[in-house]
């Protein structure tokens, strides 16, 4: 203000001597704080020359011409990004700058700041407010009573008081129980990823026991497939892959070990804190352990990048951070890698200080066996070494006259520039000469084919006698040692990592110490220093006791949160991997906090909280419409019905091979591959896909066992919307579109296993039509036919030759199939 | 438009992240009844995903064409002639600081083996290469500053088709089919055609939907046999056996629905059957080119081999888009080495076969477009994922180079005859005018009416966009 009357006041003479100071004084006071030493934008604004030079959008300063300086540009709101950022300057800040660049834009020394080092320090600080502190998410669990209901009977559990108390208030009335048919369906898809067997379902059906659903329950809890069924909503979170992503796509043949350790530690019920200790610091914890090494694999499947360079690091830590918060914490941090949180309180500063938990990490293959036969290993890979290595010998002798020809006669071939530079003696060669006298050195080379083509027939044979030699050599390789992705670290002292100022590897900020979010934590929690001795920094294994601390109010209700949500198809919280302010906020705040208590207080056993919520009355519910209800709960957020749910793209797979009866059984074990078209991946040797066709029984495993190739995924379960797995997908999309139903009808799959499914039912059922449908819907929709349906399906059956299979894939079509009740 | 299409829902962040997964994808059912498909009227009052939408303001464009030529197109042997590289045959490149190469040796200045001559009123410079573009250029809006962030196939890429590095975000054509829907339900919204030689590397995410429901994932065609896989059922099953089946399924399905009648997700599966039965006869249509005229097949370049291919794909766009299909994307170039436009050992072979296949399919493309009045509704984009070097590499190619590339658009409200920005005098570096990969999305969004900074989908705690928090709309080159 003071400036702006002082100017209005004097003469314009005065003023262009003025100018370069004034004009100084707003870039100081409204630019520097991000052109400064942080160099936004590449761009630094502390000097002439460095405005001259400009940054990543163009020079800032064009002396003599402020149309052209985007500095004035932007100022001037002419063009976007706006700037500053703010709010715009007052116009006649915008008037001095334009004068002063007319005048040719002089400037005496630098346009200094505070100083830079300090300047930084102050911009990376972002205190938390208490109020920021009360949001809901953050605050400790709480151990809430279950409340009293009227309809005291109807609350088998603690879950159903909530349930129905919620209820109550808004005079809604809970759906009755579910016929036992539906409900031993749900159970067996839901829990299990399968469906039952008639005999499964009759069982359940004539169990007029008082504990039959708790026997029911708890068979299923007991059973391997459990653990399969729900490693699948794991693999989503975690971003799980088979492959690199990105230009090579390289397989990632180990893979598997992580996705079998997840199947087994479901099924062993382990504690949920062990879980996460294993996957975020598993090396640290038991070095000794393969399972623990195995799980440190969840730190690896971020997409791969081609080129290493200390961006692509700073990426690959980028999506270890954000893929943990999320899974573990429901918080999105990847906004804090460029700035401060729009939205939740996480500081810039907290991202750095997590990275800096990650940041010694490296990625490794880990041999699975002891010392003693790594040692035997490399030993009998170094014997075939040395066996080969005459033969190589020989062949380069032999191949050493023709690559010399082959080569003179390409140099011939080269442009006339090019050939002068190869004829100058190297002292008298220009830069550029020099340059293509290189380029022509290192990169001209002749290939393998040219050599072929080029073979006397003398040669040709001693090649051929060589290659026969060598390859036989390398059949007595021994087979590579079993290996899984982990991490490791580089000793107990790592390297500085620092706060990135805008993300940019390029605008260091302070070096930073390991932390936690500090919106949980008052007090610093404590990375203890490692032993001189150790093999890592142990950052790792204090973050995840602080993840696995009772007292960390997120994990326990992230995770509760996510089994509700696959069991009553929505979330307390309907964002799981958001817990924030953009996120939603709890339909049953009370509910929540009582089983994430619960959860800790059990010992994290998640099969307890399973059987918890698949013993409450809410969960046998059918799945009708209630007019009544629907009129003042229209999206059933309080529960007053089941929810109707669309099988996933797996579990449609799965049922298919399961109903036809070719389903493989088996419990993990390395990927495969059933067939996809090869017009959709082919003539990039980068990317292959060995497909088996349908016919082949090494296909007829559950989908979870299908290779994830992140560059060509299985039609069939990619149109059903099987997430990406590049990022963490807590809550898959549903679409519903004309190509989902083209490769049910038609994919080859789908045909086959209809067959399958009649030659099933020709052998169960014999020949008649009628009893052929009985055990269709039986295998298929856990139910018998009403007459009606038996009426049209024996019709159809009957109406042509191929009546039974397609009988059999309309089935496989139709919405009760692809549909959990 | 951030969701701001599904009535039902209260509040914004309510909205917000229900849309972010589940309820996008739900209901063709409002379109089907429209088309009277469904027995029974279904309740409607979910939208379908992809029911057309009006854009923000009124477009220019209806239709996006994009013309992909993977591996990296030169832009100072195309549409940036640089006199300077003859001048300074075989010289250091000076001046330009460190210059970063993606493999190899750098050579020195390499000139380009084609010449350049004016074409048009505008008159425009175009090498040898594209003499059939070259009689088009007074329709063409060329952007000579282009820059992008890596130098890396695969990152650079995605850039290109999502406007991301990294994998994981919904491709552009996903963006405008989810701004927009599309005109016809028979068919996707949103198309790609790869190169016979193979699909770009990195593969699917290139057309990916992200985390966007599958309803806006690019459906890849094939220019030979069936356009999709899984389109017709395999040998043994006809028509007349399908089309019972689907009877059956329907009464299947309409017992069940009785007993559901309030969920309008099981009538819009019943529906996408139908849809589906149709697309089967729909698509194979609409890559009929057999059924064009003689002179319609030559102007494409059906008659020569060379160009056939290609041709093909280009005839079977403009048939696409005349049926209302939103986005379509060509591939040109594929696989790997020289079977792409990634011309680093000899770009004389390499650029000349590759322009020779596309030059007169691209032009026969506009000028049929144009002729039929489509043209001022129909978006072309040509471009790469990045430029070439103007030095050499392995004597006689050229290397990669994300800071200095040509692209160009016709059509959908462009102005033609234009020149946007210029690259350093040897065609490295983009000087003047420089453009982002945000910049050509967000001009791309705008002809099609739709405000880059308004189209939003809500995920992982924030509005994510096309061009993330850039992009400025190129105003340069609008009508």
């Amino acid at each position: 203000m003071r400036t702006a009357l002082a100017w209005l006041l004097l003469p314009a003479a005065l003023l262009a001597d003025d100018l370069p100071r004034q004009a100084s004084e707003i870039l100081r006071t409204n630019c520097l704080q991000c052109h400064g030493a942080v160099q936004m934008a590449k761009l630094d604004l502390r000097s002439r020359e460095t405005m001259l030079k400009g940054g990543e959008r163009g020079a800032a300063l064009v002396p003599g011409d402020p149309n052209r300086s985007l500095l004035y540009r932007f100022a001037a709101h002419f063009d976007k990004p706006a700037m500053p950022p703010g709010g715009k300057l007052q116009d006649w800040e915008i008037t001095v700058l334009r004068n002063w660049i007319n005048t040719g834009a002089p400037l005496d020394g630098k346009v200094d700041g505070e100083d830079d080092r300090a300047a930084l320090a102050k911009l990376e600080d972002r205190p938390i407010t208490d109020e920021e502190r009360r949001f809901w998410a953050f605050q400790p669990v709480g151990r809430p009573e279950p409340p009293r209901v009227r309809d005291g009977d109807r609350a088998r559990n603690p879950i159903d008081a909530f349930l129905l108390h919620a209820m109550e208030e808004r005079g809604l009335t809970p759906s009755p129980e579910a016929d036992r048919r539906t409900l031993v369906r749900r159970a067996y898809l839901d829990v299990t990823g399968l469906p039952p067997s008639p005999e499964e379902v009759e069982a359940f059906v004539n169990d007029r026991s008082a504990g039959a659903w708790e026997k029911l329950v708890d068979g299923l809890l007991a059973s391997p497939h459990y653990g399969e069924r729900w490693a699948r909503h794991w693999l989503d979170v975690v971003r799980y892959a088979d492959s690199g992503g990105f230009e090579y796509d390289r397989d990632w043949p180990n893979a598997y070990r992580y996705r079998d350790y997840i199947v087994r530690s479901l099924n062993q019920d382990k504690p949920f804190d062990r879980f996460i200790r294993e996957q975020i610091a598993g090396d640290e914890i038991a070095p000794g352990s393969h399972d623990a090494l195995i799980a440190t694999g969840f730190l690896r499947f971020g997409p791969e990048a081609n080129i290493k360079s200390e961006q692509t690091r700073m990426d690959e830590l980028d999506d270890i951070l954000s893929t943990t918060a999320n899974t573990f914490l429901g918080m999105t941090v990847g906004c804090a890698r460029c700035h401060d949180h729009k939205f939740d309180p996480i500081a810039q500063k907290d991202y750095y200080r997590m990275q800096a938990v990650f940041f010694p990490s490296k990625a490794v293959d880990a041999l699975l066996v002891d010392a003693e036969e790594i040692a035997r290993h490399k030993e009998a890979n170094a014997r075939v070494d040395a066996a080969i290595e005459p033969f190589k010998k020989q062949r380069a002798e032999i191949e050493k006259p023709y690559r010399e020809r082959i080569l003179d006669a390409k140099k011939a071939k080269l442009p006339n520039y090019i050939q002068a530079a190869l004829r100058t003696p190297p002292e008298q060669r220009t830069e550029g000469q020099e340059l293509n006298a290189r380029q022509v050195e290192k990169t001209l080379s002749v290939s393998e084919e040219e050599l072929t083509q080029a073979w006397t027939l003398d040669d040709a044979a001693a090649i051929g006698e060589i290659a026969r030699a060598i390859a036989e050599l390398e059949k007595t390789r021994p087979a590579p040692l079993p290996a899984a992705m982990a991490v490791a670290e580089d000793g107990p002292r790592p390297r500085n990592s620092y706060f990135l100022h805008r993300g940019s590897p390029d605008q260091k900020g302070s070096a930073m110490q390991p932390g936690v979010l500090s919106v949980l934590a008052r007090e610093e929690w404590a990375f203890p220093e490692a032993q001189k001795a150790a093999a890592s920094s142990l950052r790792r294994k204090a973050f995840a006791g602080w993840l696995a601390s009772p007292d960390n109010p997120l994990p326990a209700r992230v995770k509760v949160n996510r089994l509700w949500q696959h069991h009553f198809g929505e979330g307390i919280v309907r964002t799981p991997n958001n817990f924030g302010k953009t996120g939603d906020k709890p339909s049953h705040p009370e509910l929540l906090d009582w089983l994430a208590s619960e959860f800790v207080s059990r010992g994290w056993s998640l099969k307890q909280m399973h059987r918890l919520m698949l013993t409450s009355r809410a969960y046998r519910m059918a799945s009708d419409d209630i007019a009544a209800n629907a009129a003042k709960d229209p999206d059933n957020r309080l529960l007053w019905r089941m929810p109707r749910r669309r099988i996933e793209a797996e579990g449609l797979r799965d049922a298919m091979l399961a109903v036809a009866g070719n389903l493989d059984r088996t419990v993990g074990g390395p990927a495969v591959h059933p067939y996809i078209d090869p017009s959709l991946f082919q003539g990039s040797s980068k990317r292959t896909w060995e497909g088996k066709p349908v016919d082949d029984p090494s296909t007829w495993r559950r989908s979870l066992y299908v290779f994830s190739k992140r560059s060509i995924p299985l039609p069939m379960l990619e149109v059903f919307d099987k997430p990406d797995s590049i990022g963490s997908c807590a809550r898959r999309n549903r679409s519903t579109i004309p190509t989902q139903a083209l490769a049910l009808m038609n994919n080859e799959f789908s045909l086959y296993e209809a067959e399958k499914f009649a030659a099933r039912l020709r052998k169960d059922a014999g020949t008649d039509p009628g009893r052929q449908a009985e055990r269709a819907f039986l295998l298929a929709f856990a139910r018998p036919p009403a007459a009606a349906e038996r009426a049209a399906a024996v019709e159809f059956i009957r109406s042509s030759d191929d009546g039974l299979a397609d009988f059999c894939l309309a089935l496989f079509n139709s919405n009760e199939f692809a549909y959990l009740p | 438009m951030t969701h701001g299409r599904f009535p039902r829902f209260c509040s914004r962040r309510e909205l917000l992240w229900r849309c972010g997964a589940g309820v996008a994808g739900v209901a063709l059912a409002h379109l089907m009844s429209r088309e009277r498909l469904l027995a029974a009227p279904a309740r409607t009052d979910t939208p379908s995903p992809l029911a057309p939408r009006d854009p923000h303001f009124p477009a220019t464009a209806k239709a996006v064409i994009s013309i992909f030529c993977y591996g990296g197109v030169s832009q100072v042997d195309t549409f940036d002639p640089k006199p300077e590289l003859l001048r300074r045959q075989g010289e250091a490149m000076k001046g330009k600081g460190e210059v970063v190469v993606s493999q190899g040796h750098p050579g020195g200045l390499m000139p380009s083996p084609w010449e350049f001559r004016k074409y048009g009123q505008c008159g425009m410079d175009v090498s040898s290469l594209f003499p059939h573009v070259g009689g088009m250029v007074d329709d063409i809006a060329f952007v000579r500053s282009m820059y992008a962030r890596s130098n890396d196939h695969a990152p650079a890429l995605f850039e290109m088709n999502t406007g991301s590095v990294l994998p994981g975000h919904p491709s552009m054509g996903s963006w405008v089919t989810y701004g927009l829907g599309t005109e016809n339900q028979n068919l996707p919204a949103f198309i790609v055609f790869t190169d016979p030689r193979g699909g770009p590397i990195g593969g699917a995410p290139n057309w990916g939907n992200g985390y966007m429901p599958a309803a806006y994932q690019g459906t890849q065609f094939r220019s030979m046999g069936d356009p999709i896989v899984d389109l017709k059922p395999p040998e043994g099953m006809s028509p007349a056996r399908q089309r019972r089946m689907l009877d059956y399924l329907a009464r299947l399905n309409e017992v069940h629905r009785r007993r559901n009648p309030e969920d309008t997700e099981l009538s819009a599966r019943i529906a996408s059957y139908e849809l589906a039965y149709r697309m089967q006869t729909h698509a194979l249509d609409a890559v009929g080119v057999e059924s064009e005229s003689a002179a319609t097949k030559k102007l494409y370049g059906l008659d020569e081999p060379v160009t056939e291919y290609f041709g093909r794909q280009c005839l079977m766009a403009r048939r696409l888009v005349e049926r209302g299909v939103r986005f379509v994307q060509l591939y040109s170039g594929g696989g790997n080495f020289q079977a792409s436009w990634d011309a680093h050992w000899d770009i004389e072979e390499n650029h000349g076969l590759h322009a020779r296949e596309t030059d007169q399919p691209i032009a026969g493309l506009l000028r049929d477009l144009k002729s039929r009045g489509l043209l001022d509704s129909t978006l072309v984009l040509w471009h790469g994922e990045f430029g070439r070097m103007p030095i050499s590499q392995r004597m006689t190619g050229r290397d990669h180079n994300p800071y200095g590339f040509t692209v160009w658009m016709a059509g959908g409200g462009v102005k033609g005859g234009t020149v946007v920005g210029a690259t350093d005098e040897y065609g490295y570096r983009a000087e003047e005018n420089r453009k982002s990969v945000h910049d050509l999305h967000a001009t791309m969004l705008h002809l099609l009416g739709m405000d880059h900074e308004k189209l939003t989908w809500f995920h992982n705690g924030r509005n994510m966009r096309l061009t993330d928090v850039h992009g400025v709309v190129m105003k340069e080159i609008l009508r």
